[in-house]
C-alpha cells in the first residue's frame, strides 16, 4: 500500500494533466459517438458551405415568417378599425375572424395532446434496412392523419402548422414541413375534444401504426396530454397564382353603406 | 526543453478538446439534423428553402401593399369595405369555404389502393404546388382525411367509388411532371399497389366546390 502511494506521487503533475485531458477527449468522442444512434453523419469538405447556406436561410426563413405573422397582425388591426357602414364591417370583421381561423391563420390553445416520435435505439438485425429504424415522413403524416380521425381540429409539427397546402416530406433522415426543415424528435400537438387519446388510441390504423414501427423497429412514441396545448399559425403564403374564387352568394355582397 | 515540450503537448490537447466541444454545440445546438444530411440531400434542402423564401418574400411584399392600402384609405377617410371584402374572398377560397376554378391535373383511380397511398399521392400534389384539391366532390382541407382499406375507401363520410377522381388546381405541367416523374409518386404506388391504375390528365379547367366541413374549432381558441 505504501509502494503504491509513493507509486503516486511519484507521477509528475504534467502527466496527470494530460492523463485527465486525454480522458476527457476520449469520453467527448466516445459521447459524440454514442448519440448518433443509427443515424449516418456526413463530414465530407463539400457540406461545410451547403450547411452554412443551410442555416443561414432557415434564420431568414425565421424572420420572413415572423414579418408575415406580424403584417396579417396590423392588417386585421386596420380591417377592424374599417370605415363605412359600421354594422357592415363588424359583420365582414366576423366573418374575417372565422376565415382566418378556418385558415389556420391564428395560433390556438386548447385541450389536446402531444405525441414525440423518435428514432429508434435497437440495434439493426442482419440483413435489416437501417432506414426503418428512423422516423420518415411517412410516420409523421399516419400520425397527423389518425389525430384528424380521431377529431384533431388543428395540428402543428414541431412548431409548423398543418394547412390545406402543407406537405410533409422526407429529406435524406429528417423531414420538411411547409418547405422548413424539421429535425428530430418530432413532436406532433393537436387540440381537439379532450378523449382525443382515448379516440385516436381506438383506431385501428393507429394500432396498426404502433405495431408496425414501434413494435417492429423499435421507433419511440410518447405523448402528452394537456389542457393548454399550443398550435402555431400558419405562415406560409396564401395568394392563388392558378386558382380563381367562385364567390358565392353572401349577404354581406350588397353594396356598402355611406361612411357615417 | 523537456518541460517546455511538456507544456506544447497539454496545450495541443486541450487546444483539440476545447475546439471538438465548440463544434459539437455548435452543429447540436444550430442544426441538430443538418449533420445527417449527405451533400446531394442539402443540396436539395437548400433549394426548398430558397424556394419557400422567395414565397415568403412575396407574401411580405403583398401584405405589405394590402396594409398601404387599407392605412392609406383610412386616412384619406375613404371607405375600405372593398378591400376587406377582398381579403375574405382569397382567404375563404383558400381556406376551402369557397369554390375556386382553374387549370390543373385530374388523376383517375382504379384499382386496389389504401387510404395511405391516396394520401401519398395528396401530399406530393401540395408538394408540387397544388392550390385546392378535392377527392370526387370533397375539398381537401384540414381533417379530411381519406382512409380505409381498399375496397371501402371514404373522405368524409363519403364513400369513394371504383373509379374516383382526384381533382387539383395549379399549374398542370409542373403538376403532371412531379407526379409522373422516374421514381415519383405514381411510380411508388404502382410498385406498392400494382392492382390499381392511376392516370393523369392535365387539364385546362377544373371546378372544385367548397368544403362543408365545420373548420371553426371547438375546443381551441385563438391564443393572443
Amino acid at each position: 500500500m505504501t509502494t503504491l502511494a509513493a507509486w503516486v506521487r511519484s507521477i509528475p503533475s504534467w502527466q496527470v494533466t494530460l492523463g485527465v485531458a486525454l480522458l476527457a477527449l476520449g469520453f467527448l468522442i466516445a459521447a459524440q459517438l454514442a448519440s448518433e444512434g443509427p443515424r449516418v453523419r456526413y463530414t465530407t469538405q463539400e457540406r461545410s458551405p451547403l450547411v452554412a447556406a443551410a442555416v443561414a436561410l432557415q434564420a431568414r426563413q425565421e424572420t420572413l415568417k415572423d414579418q408575415v405573422l406580424e403584417l396579417r397582425r396590423q392588417i386585421q388591426e386596420a380591417e377592424t378599425r374599417g370605415q363605412g357602414s359600421a354594422a357592415l364591417v363588424r359583420e365582414l370583421n366576423d366573418r374575417l375572424h372565422d376565415a382566418r381561423i378556418a385558415g389556420g391563420l391564428l395560433a390556438l390553445q386548447g385541450t389536446g395532446i402531444v405525441f414525440q416520435l423518435e428514432d429508434s435505439v435497437q440495434p439493426v438485425t442482419a440483413g435489416g434496412n437501417e432506414a426503418d429504424y428512423l422516423v420518415t415522413a411517412r410516420d409523421v403524416r399516419t400520425l397527423v392523419e389518425e389525430l384528424w380521425l380521431a377529431g384533431a381540429e388543428a395540428v402543428s409539427v414541431n412548431g409548423e402548422r398543418i394547412a390545406q397546402s402543407t406537405a410533409i416530406i422526407d429529406i435524406g433522415g429528417s423531414v420538411l414541413v411547409n418547405s422548413a426543415f424539421i429535425a428530430p424528435p418530432y413532436q406532433v400537438s393537436a387540440i381537439g375534444p379532450e378523449d382525443l387519446y382515448e379516440q385516436v388510441s381506438a383506431s385501428q390504423g393507429f394500432v396498426a401504426f404502433v405495431v408496425a414501427r414501434a413494435d417492429a423497429f423499435g421507433i419511440r412514441l410518447s405523448f402528452l396530454e394537456s389542457d393548454a396545448v399550443d398550435v402555431p399559425a400558419y405562415a406560409g403564403t396564401i395568394a392563388f397564382r392558378y386558382g380563381r374564387v367562385i364567390p358565392t352568394p353572401s349577404p354581406v355582397a350588397s353594396p356598402a353603406a355611406p361612411a357615417p | 526543453m523537456h518541460r517546455l515540450r511538456n507544456q506544447l503537448t497539454i496545450s495541443t490537447v486541450a487546444l483539440v478538446l476545447g475546439f471538438l466541444v465548440v463544434v459539437q454545440l455548435r452543429v447540436q445546438q444550430s442544426s441538430p439534423g443538418l449533420a445527417a444530411l449527405s451533400a446531394q440531400n442539402l443540396t436539395v434542402l437548400v433549394a426548398n428553402l430558397n424556394t419557400r423564401n422567395d414565397q415568403l418574400r412575396t407574401e411580405v411584399a403583398r401584405l405589405e401593399r394590402e396594409l398601404a392600402g387599407l392605412t392609406g384609405a383610412q386616412s384619406r377617410g375613404e371607405t375600405s369595405v372593398d378591400q376587406i371584402r377582398q381579403d375574405l374572398a382569397r382567404l375563404r377560397a383558400w381556406s376551402g369555404l369557397e369554390p375556386v376554378v382553374g387549370p390543373g391535373v385530374t388523376i383517375t383511380i382504379s384499382g386496389a389502393i389504401e387510404g395511405a397511398g391516396v394520401e401519398d399521392l395528396i401530399n406530393e400534389l401540395h408538394n408540387a404546388g397544388a392550390e385546392a384539391i378535392a377527392v370526387e366532390d370533397v375539398r381537401v382541407v384540414p381533417g379530411a382525411v381519406v382512409a380505409g382499406p381498399g375496397s371501402a375507401l371514404s373522405i368524409e363520410n363519403t364513400p369513394l367509388g371504383d373509379p374516383f377522381e382526384v381533382r387539383a388546381i395549379g399549374s398542370p405541367e409542373t403538376l403532371t411532371g412531379s407526379l409522373t416523374r422516374i421514381g415519383g409518386v405514381i411510380a411508388q404506388l404502382a410498385a406498392t399497389y400494382p392492382l390499381a391504375e392511376l392516370t393523369v390528365t392535365p387539364v385546362e379547367r377544373l371546378e372544385l366546390p367548397a368544403t362543408e366541413r365545420d373548420l371553426v374549432p371547438r375546443n381551441g381558441r385563438p391564443r393572443l
